[in-house]
């Protein structure tokens, strides 16, 4: 296993997480809906540390959602603010129009208090076959910044998800990045609460395949919808 | 080349005009869903896969298919008791 201090570099420079390490996070679907908001909390731990996330998040049509972050992360006993994100989301295609669908997303994080500063942006893919549905999101990603090193960096998220019941939907997720390769089960589902209201949850354990990626990660998602 | 079938749906008075939609097996089917209540809805079906969020007095496109012949429940999440209707695969 890889030196739990520099496994845990990502979770305590969010500036970092999607490029230089850690690349575990969660799979976006090129999917939009209009009049749609959500309040997001997602958090990836390892080794005893970990990262949230908490979004607030608004479509601006049919075709466009944008979302906000703070990002805190702990490191032992230290609970604090490590950074900001701006995202936007992007429906492509209509679902179904074509083999495969497609979306975008472009993201722009800063870490807080200091000069780093990320901007990246993922190519989003869904197909379906029957019950099972395959996810890929393929990224691109700069970083910049007094205190990070400028480079370019890729990234990419598989999810291959079998549609059970709107309850629970079993999946298997793959993670790669110049310091990752994770890959585990997840199970994720929806909890209705009325009209246009309803809880979204994910939860995973990513298993490091490499030497610096953690041996267990463990991913949570919750997202209200409404 | 041709696009695929277009069959029409309405929603009025948070029902669905026609509530039930045959189509044939094995092919793509595009669903044109005129919203003619002032209320936004859903059209939603886990069988079908899709959920679409209708503006009120607006349209929207929603691409079904190829399936297997069967059949695929479809309601309104914001007035399900009664926005229901099914797709017949036959």
């Amino acid at each position: 296993m890889k030196n739990i201090r520099t496994a845990l570099l990502p979770l305590l420079f969010p500036a970092l997480v999607m490029a230089d390490d850690l690349a575990v996070d969660k799979v976006y679907h090129p999917y939009v809906q209009p009049l749609e908001q959500e309040v997001e909390w997602r958090m990836v731990a390892a080794d005893g540390d970990h990262l949230q996330r908490l979004g607030l998040g608004q479509s601006l049509n049919d075709r466009v959602f944008v979302e906000g972050y703070l990002l805190a992360a702990e490191e032992g006993d230290t609970f604090r603010l490590e950074g900001y994100e701006l995202e936007t989301r992007f429906q492509l295609t209509e679902q179904g129009e074509f083999a495969v669908d497609w979306g975008m997303i472009v993201e722009l994080e800063k870490a807080h208090q200091e000069d780093g500063w990320e901007l990246a942006t993922a190519v989003l893919m869904e197909k379906q076959w029957g019950r099972w549905i395959g996810a890929a999101n393929l990224w691109l990603e700069y970083e910049w910044g007094d205190e990070v090193k400028d480079e370019f960096e890729t990234a990419m998220a598989l999810q291959t998800r079998y549609r059970l019941s709107p309850a629970f939907e079993p999946a298997i997720e793959f993670y790669g990045g110049e310091n990752t390769r994770a890959l585990g089960p997840v199970a994720m589902g929806d909890v209705r609460f009325g009209a246009g209201k309803k809880l979204h949850w994910e939860s995973g354990v990513l298993f490091g395949l490499s030497k610096k990626t953690p041996d267990a990660i463990l991913r949570i998602l919750a997202e209200y919808e409404f | 080349m041709a696009g695929p079938p277009v069959i029409e749906i309405e929603i009025k008075d948070h029902l669905f005009f026609p509530d039930e939609v045959r189509i044939p097996a094995d092919t793509k089917v595009k669903l044109l869903v005129k919203n003619l209540d002032p209320t936004a809805e859903e059209f939603e079906s886990y069988e079908l896969n899709r959920e679409k969020v209708i503006a009120g007095n607006s349209e929207a496109i929603i691409f079904i298919g190829p399936l297997p012949a069967g059949q695929y429940p479809f309601f309104g999440e914001f007035f399900p008791k009664t926005a229901q209707g099914k797709v017949i695969v036959e």
